[in-house]
């Protein structure tokens, strides 16, 4: 049994296309001041940092390095600092990475920090399309969007979903997002408008696509002793890991189904002694940076099975007034500064159980599930947060 | 209480100039093929692979997609940590230590598929320091400078270092650069940027290393020889240049304290059998001295002008040849602690200190060069 560790405290920013009213350090710094004065702690409090981001999304170097003052305050450098980083599951990975400097007992407090600044690059499809293998598979044009794409239309073929449940996906999480003031987009949508939109890759039409934004998100670990002194409300990590698939994207035999993800939930549900996910969860913050992914990603965690997403979608399961509200924050659909969008899932679950989700706030939340996928869909982290303790 | 961890599994492959064809992960893949089989373990008896490196040195992004496979880590619990692969290390050791996973095997690699020089000079300010050209090994003279400056350290002393150096690397059949070289030659070779010049920079070597980590409760199954991790501390600097004192690495200091307060360390010189630093430069190698401990401020030329660091010395520092031998950007921290380990199972053959116990192993991950530095430094003892 490993020591106990909670999150103490969130700090997220506004999230948009480009925060030109910031430089970097700036807006880094605008989440972890959020963060320390949401757990009503100092720099000097802070134990050890552990940040990610994706520098080629950045159109730097180490961004980190830019950023540690920001982090720590002038005053505080000479700290222990790990930079982690693994494409678009790095905000999953940091918070992953924090949680074991606190269960391995050489940490108490240890902030995590996480940031991009898509709105520096040039096109980041292109700096995807970087990650896939230059012999085999780059010429495809492969990347993100067309993964997504493959996903949905295997979907179609095996299950019979539709553009229309694709659209009421959107739909959902757009208005969603309208209570969430640190969502990128907030405009309203309706299935109709959906089905209008601009083809991006069949079939996924622009209002199925994920923006880039810029963005950074905190979140504050400590151990059991410290977490019950900083809040009355902590977030108790009850379950969390991650798990690495093959990189041939030509090699996955199916689509439809996200196998890992399946091996990796039944692997976290177990540590968390969930039986029943859509009974023993109380909301859900699902990696959705299309929509057919948020309807795949309820099969493969046990929601439903697998072909019965769009069911889940069509009976309202997974709205805010359902049994298990999926996505109270607009999810990654509406906000995604890339190798932050995963602590920003983390950090949304945390607020749900913390009770500090404000309009988004699924009453008496006690358990969440977040979910975070990256590197062509081949990794995923999973983190069960709880109001008490395991 | 933290699990005990051990080192249970090493695997470097040759380091050299250029490994024709291959491309990053395949050092990594040879690596931790050589680590598995010096614990006589498989794949699947990993429970987590941490990799490192970075993107854009790799010259692509999310580089650890291949890097986490090549190392095993099909359907396992990866990560990977954008530093040199003794972060790896550290992080692998939280992993073990907090009781959730039993063996971890760490990686890194050392490759030439993007120019170093360019790559380091994106990491600065577009406005204020970009136009000034500076970069990873300019940072690195800023400070040697600065050093050599602040207590009269001689180009002569730190070509002693370079000496030192490259005499144990001609011992080292995985070093890249196998040949001694005099002081004379030091000074002579072609500048570089002041006071350093070309044989005062470590090379540009390609080559992988990985090390495979286990708990107390499994180590006695792997190997009856385990080099136990006593303690390791690390640390980052201010990003701000201007705002340091370019003679100082306090980074180091407050890494080496982490670690020694944890494994009980009081007299460095004295207790450890050897250390393996990740010497940036000759200077740096001097200024680690003094950062680690083994001398007083300004003090640690005297070190070097008595031999103390030598194979022969109180305290051998660099038995491997250091970084100015083999130099594997994004890994060089994690060969110091190969090396180091090697030492204390006994297995280092020609470089071997003799009845080695207590090692120290610093690595240095320092994308932005002396700008925001990370220091790291593992305690390792025989078991």
């Amino acid at each position: 049994m490993a020591r106990r560790a909670a999150i103490v405290g969130v700090g997220l920013t506004k999230c948009s296309s480009h925060r030109r009213d910031v430089i970097y350090p700036e807006l880094v710094h605008e989440a972890v001041s959020a963060a320390l004065a949401d757990a009503n702690l100092e720099a000097k409090d802070i134990d050890a940092v552990v940040y990610g981001s994706m520098d080629p999304f950045d159109g730097v170097f180490a961004p980190e390095r830019w950023n540690v003052d920001a982090c720590v305050g002038a005053g505080a450098s000479n700290k222990p600092f790990m930079k982690i980083t693994t494409g678009g599951t790095t905000g999953g990975s940091v918070a992953l990475g924090g949680y074991y400097h606190v269960t391995s007992g050489l940490f108490d407090v240890v902030l995590v920090v996480a940031s991009q600044r898509v709105g520096e690059t040039l096109e980041a499809q292109l700096v995807l399309n970087t990650a896939i293998d230059p012999i085999y598979e780059r010429w495809m044009g492969g990347g993100a969007i067309m993964v997504g794409a493959n996903q949905a239309s295997s979907h179609f073929h095996y299950y019979g979903t539709t553009e229309e449940d694709l659209a009421m996906v959107a739909a959902k999480n757009y208005a969603n997002a309208l209570n969430n003031p640190y969502a990128h987009l907030q405009r309203h949508l309706t299935v109709e408008d959906a089905l209008k939109m601009r083809m991006i890759s069949w079939p996924l039409r622009l209002s199925d696509c994920c923006p880039s934004s810029d963005g950074a998100c905190a979140i504050i670990l400590a151990c059991e002793e410290r977490a019950r002194k900083i809040t009355k409300t902590p977030a108790w990590v009850r379950g969390a890991g991650q798990i690495t698939d093959n990189y041939y994207i030509g090699d996955r035999p199916w689509f439809q189904d996200w196998e890992a993800l399946s091996i990796l939930g039944r692997h976290v549900y177990k540590q968390a002694k969930i039986g029943n996910p859509l009974e023993e969860l109380d909301v859900a913050e699902l990696y959705n940076a299309f929509t057919i992914q948020e309807i795949i990603e309820c099969e493969a965690l046990g929601f439903c099975e697998p072909g019965k997403g769009t069911e889940l979608l069509r009976k309202g399961v997974t709205s805010m007034d359902g049994k298990l509200p999926v996505n109270p924050s607009g999810g990654t659909l509406c906000t995604n500064p890339i190798g932050a969008t995963g602590l920003v899932r983390i950090a949304e679950a945390a607020l749900q159980v913390m009770g500090k989700a404000d309009k988004r706030q699924v009453a008496n939340a006690k358990t969440a599930l977040a979910h975070v996928w990256g590197a062509a869909i081949g990794f995923h982290v999973l983190m069960i947060l709880d109001k008490e303790a395991l | 209480m933290p699990k005990r961890v051990a080192i249970v599994g090493i695997g470097q492959t040759k380091h050299e100039e250029s490994k024709g064809h291959c491309i990053y992960y395949e050092s990594d893949f040879e690596a931790a093929k050589l680590a598995l089989e010096d614990a006589a373990l498989t794949r699947g008896d990993l429970d987590t692979v941490i990799a490192s490196g970075w993107d854009a040195i790799d010259g692509r992004t999310i580089s650890d997609m291949h890097t986490c496979m090549a190392i095993g880590g099909y359907l396992k619990d990866s990560s990977h940590v954008g530093e040199d692969g003794i972060m790896a290390l550290a992080y692998a050791y939280l992993r073990i230590a907090s009781g959730l996973f039993d063996i971890a095997l760490v990686a890194g690699h050392g490759h030439r598929e993007a120019n170093i020089d360019a790559v380091t000079r994106v990491v600065f300010d577009p406005l204020f320091t970009r136009p000034a050209g500076r970069n990873y090994i300019i940072t690195m003279a800023m400070q040697a400078n600065a050093y050599m400056h602040k207590y009269g350290v001689s180009k002569e002393q730190a070509a002693k270092v370079v000496v030192k150096n490259r005499a144990n690397g001609a011992r080292n059949p995985y070093a890249h650069l196998n040949s001694p070289v005099t002081v004379e030659e030091v000074l002579a070779s072609r500048p570089v940027a002041y006071p350093l010049k070309a044989l005062d920079c470590p090379p540009e070597s390609v080559g992988g290393v990985a090390l495979i980590l286990a708990a107390e409760d499994v180590v006695r199954r792997i190997t009856d020889k385990p080099v136990w991790i006593r303690g390791i501390g690390w640390a980052i600097e201010s990003y701000e240049m201007g705002s340091k004192d370019l003679a100082e690495i306090p980074s180091l200091t407050a890494a080496a304290q982490r670690a020694y307060k944890m494994a009980g360390i009081k007299r460095p010189l004295d207790e450890f059998d050897l250390a393996e630093i990740h010497e940036a430069t000759s200077f740096h190698e001097l200024m680690d001295y003094e950062a680690l401990g083994f001398a007083e401020a300004g003090q640690g030329a005297k070190l070097i002008e008595e031999g103390a660091t030598e194979m022969s010395g109180k305290l051998p520092v660099n038995p491997s040849g250091g970084s100015l031998c083999t130099n594997l950007f994004g890994a060089s921290g994690l060969v110091r602690a190969a090396e180091a380990a090697l030492q204390l199972r006994g297995d280092a053959h020609g470089r071997q200190v003799a009845g080695a116990k207590l090692a120290l192993a610093h690595g240095l991950s320092a994308p932005a060069g002396a700008a925001a530095p990370t220091n790291c430094v593992a305690i390792l003892e025989r078991g």
